[in-house]
């Protein structure tokens, strides 16, 4: 009988610890000891065969040979390039010996979400790449103050600063506006097609009606989206306010305290008319919030339709329904009223969109020399400036990372910033901005509310935040 | 053995064995979280800050005020009203059905059960598929009016396609607690009603039910609790689209307190939810179990 009894506490002990222990994944935990212990024996032959050199020859990135066998980890929040970003981890360890672990934000995660559980779990990752609004609401608690990293000469122009202090690398640009293909325009009217014609509300409506009148029906595609309406559409209202980031903060600010109302900012009059043409010409018009973002770049790749409202992120759509990166495709900017010299008609909005932070709470002084290295890195090693480019197609924010982007639309973008045909404001909006405001756009442009009610909701919504 | 949790330290003994391992759990999962989720709604966290100031009963009164809120939670009552409704109609007529030895009812049995064993998500995913593109294709192809557009674009239309996924999803699940009920039936009362000369109908309403009242209660129980929770499913079908017409009140929980920031405010609103799902379950537990009555 008593043998029974020890069986059973025994078993009842065992499940216990079982269930105990399932929370701290255990075996996690054993594999990466594992994993250390050869990064480390690697990266120990890696350094002596380089003593000498601790700098890669000519490319200005030099590294401390003591951080190697340092393990950091980067928190990834696009996740299109996560493989070509842990190829770059590996190339950067083989080179440095500091081991970076690239941790995916999985699709549906809020990255946002995700940084926060980790800091208040402890589990922080070393650098975060994060959207800048992000980086506004952690930087002065949480990140390392970069102020004085020399990449900042590179890129002075995407920096963002928050009180005067820089808090982030500014990982790539993105771009936005009106995406055209070429082929389908000139296939369509028979002659060639200059896209800086397009400079006008008038050029544009004009184009739109030669297209429709040559047999391409509807030649716009708007995506029914929330964050691409309410952030990359709207968003233009503030991002064109002066073209600058801090202009687009002044007039949110004039938004939030009542001294200017939508229905009297011209930018948002504008906007709203250029809307109102894309959507009279739009291919989803049918059934504007019947969209699918799947079947949006197809309509574009064949040529069904010529312009789709979107940024150069879009390129991996638009490739996978069948587009070639020999094919032409560019950027029209979404033009604003009918001055032919102002920006919003000449130029298009790119600025840097992802930003990487690194981690001053929880990481120790070691690992954040090993971040600034990998930055360094990304910066400066000729091998990482090409892998950013080519593996990852990201458009570098650093001017002198000169890979030329693969893609076409990449390719447009760092043109369009080199002949500086391009307004670098990227609108820092409250975190709920996009999905309110992405509801009252998609209520606009079903035909459910009219322009006026959305100015209301546009005041309404910027009223209510607090000041 | 017989001795067994007759002497105090042997029952002490005995508890920490086999109750304190899930009293240790539950309080670690469900009673410290509430805890400290019913603190932060007297601050104002912005779910990262490190200072977290209280600010009273300042986040109550927001909630109180957010019409959107309000909005979804009557949304989420009707939601809740219509497919606990059809959910335990079709489950009881299809767990009728099936334990009439019809030919093949095994298969049934099985077929209607399997979409519960579909994650959330990925059965919201698919019928987004269903409802976006295999309808309105068959739409354009037979002309029917109904299904030329998205039914996902519409937003009473979307709230019904809601219903009717939460009905697929749910009613096989229950039909087998529905079925459970009607093979436990006992056969001796069955056939003194029918000796009786009971017609079905009167077999129905005065002995079937009255007997089926368990079932029923705990049905009702499982389809309200899951309905009023309900966030995958509306995540993946409509997220809310169109125009935050079918956010239904997790959601909008989850918003508030994730992309608006506003932890305190988000928090005070489950808690508003948490109380009303728990009074109106406890109300139709109560209800239920003073119906029940002995074959």
């Amino acid at each position: 009988m008593k043998m029974k009894k020890l069986v059973a506490l025994l078993t009842a002990t065992v499940m216990t610890v079982g269930m105990l222990s399932g929370c701290g994944s255990s075996t996690g935990d054993t594999e990466t000891a594992a994993d250390t212990t050869t990064a480390t024996t690697e990266a120990a032959t890696e350094t002596e065969s380089k003593t000498e050199a601790g700098t890669a020859e000519g490319t200005g990135f030099t590294y401390d040979e003591n951080l190697a066998g340092v393990e950091i980890s980067f928190l990834n929040s696009k996740g299109e390039i996560q493989t070509a970003i842990e190829d770059m981890a590996a190339a950067f360890e083989e080179e440095t010996g500091i081991k970076v672990d690239i941790l995916a934000c999985g699709t549906g995660e809020v990255p946002y979400t995700k940084i926060t559980s980790a800091y208040n779990s402890g589990t922080a990752p070393t650098m975060a790449m994060l959207d800048t609004t992000d980086i506004v609401a952690l930087a002065e608690e949480y990140a390392t103050d970069l102020s004085d990293e020399e990449w900042l000469a590179e890129c002075s122009d995407f920096v963002t600063a928050v009180n005067e202090k820089v808090y982030s690398f500014p990982f790539c640009i993105e771009g936005r506006g009106l995406i055209y293909n070429k082929a389908a325009i000139e296939d369509t009217l028979g002659t060639t097609f200059d896209p800086s014609t397009i400079n006008s509300y008038d050029a544009l409506s004009a184009l739109l009606a030669d297209l429709r009148a040559a047999g391409m029906e509807n030649p716009v595609v708007i995506s029914k989206e929330d964050w691409s309406l309410g952030a990359h559409q709207l968003g233009f209202i503030y991002d064109t306010y002066d073209g600058t980031t801090a202009g687009a903060t002044e007039v949110m600010s004039k938004l939030k305290d009542g001294s200017l109302q939508a229905e009297d900012y011209e930018r948002y009059n504008e906007f709203v008319d250029t809307l109102d043409l894309l959507l009279s010409y739009n291919i989803n018009g049918k059934d504007p919030l019947g969209a699918l973002y799947e079947q949006d770049p197809i309509f574009l790749a064949d040529g069904d339709s010529a312009i789709w409202a979107n940024g150069c992120w879009a390129w991996a759509n638009i490739a996978e329904s069948g587009a070639e990166s020999t094919d032409e495709y560019g950027f029209l900017p979404f033009v604003l009223g009918n001055d032919t010299t102002d920006f919003a008609n000449t130029a298009i909005q790119a600025a840097a969109s992802k930003q990487v932070m690194i981690d001053k709470v929880q990481a120790s002084e070691e690992e954040v020399a090993a971040a600034k290295t990998f930055l360094n890195w990304l910066v400066y090693a000729e091998e990482g400036q090409k892998m950013l480019v080519e593996d990852a197609a990201i458009i570098p924010a650093c001017t002198n990372n000169t890979n030329a982007p693969l893609d076409p639309l990449g390719k447009d973008i760092q043109s369009k910033m080199a002949s500086g045909d391009t307004f670098s404001s990227s609108f820092i909006a409250p975190s709920d901005h996009w999905s309110v405001m992405g509801a009252a756009m998609q209520k606009y442009i079903a035909g459910q509310s009219s322009k006026e009610e959305l100015a209301k909701e546009l005041d309404k919504y910027w009223q209510s935040q607090e000041k | 053995m017989g001795t067994m949790g007759r002497k105090p330290v042997e029952r002490f003994k005995n508890l920490c064995i086999f109750a304190l391992p899930g009293i240790f759990i539950f309080c670690t999962v469900v009673i410290i979280p509430f805890i400290y989720g019913f603190y932060l709604t007297l601050t104002d966290w912005d779910g990262v800050k490190k200072v977290k100031a209280i600010v009273g009963l300042k986040n109550y009164m927001a909630a109180f005020q957010d019409i959107n809120f309000w909005a979804s939670m009557g949304l989420t009552l009707k939601y809740v009203l219509f497919s606990v409704l059809l959910v335990n109609i079709i489950a009881f007529i299809l767990a009728y059905a099936l334990t009439n030895g019809l030919k093949g009812q095994n298969f049934f049995r099985t077929g209607f059960f399997t979409p519960n064993l579909i994650g959330g998500v990925v059965l919201g995913f698919i019928w987004q598929f269903v409802f976006s593109r295999v309808l309105v294709n068959f739409g354009e192809a037979s002309g029917w009016g109904i299904f030329s557009t998205s039914w996902l674009s519409d937003p009473t239309k979307a709230f019904w396609a809601l219903v009717i996924v939460t009905v697929w999803q749910l009613s096989g699940y229950m039909m087998l607690i529905y079925i459970a009920g009607f093979t436990g039936l006992s056969t001796d009362v069955m056939e003194a009603a029918s000796i009786d000369g009971a017609t079905g109908m009167q077999r129905m309403k005065h002995i079937i039910i009255p007997l089926m009242v368990p079932s029923f209660v705990i049905c009702l129980f499982l389809t309200l609790s899951r309905a009023f929770m309900v966030y995958d499913v509306n995540l993946t079908l409509t997220g809310g689209e169109p125009y935050g017409t079918t956010r239904l009140v997790a959601m909008h929980v989850y918003e508030k307190a994730f992309t608006a920031r506003n932890y305190g405010v988000g928090q005070a609103e489950a808690l508003f939810l948490f109380i009303i799902v728990a009074c109106i379950s406890g109300a139709q537990i109560y209800l239920g179990k003073k119906k029940e009555v002995e074959a």
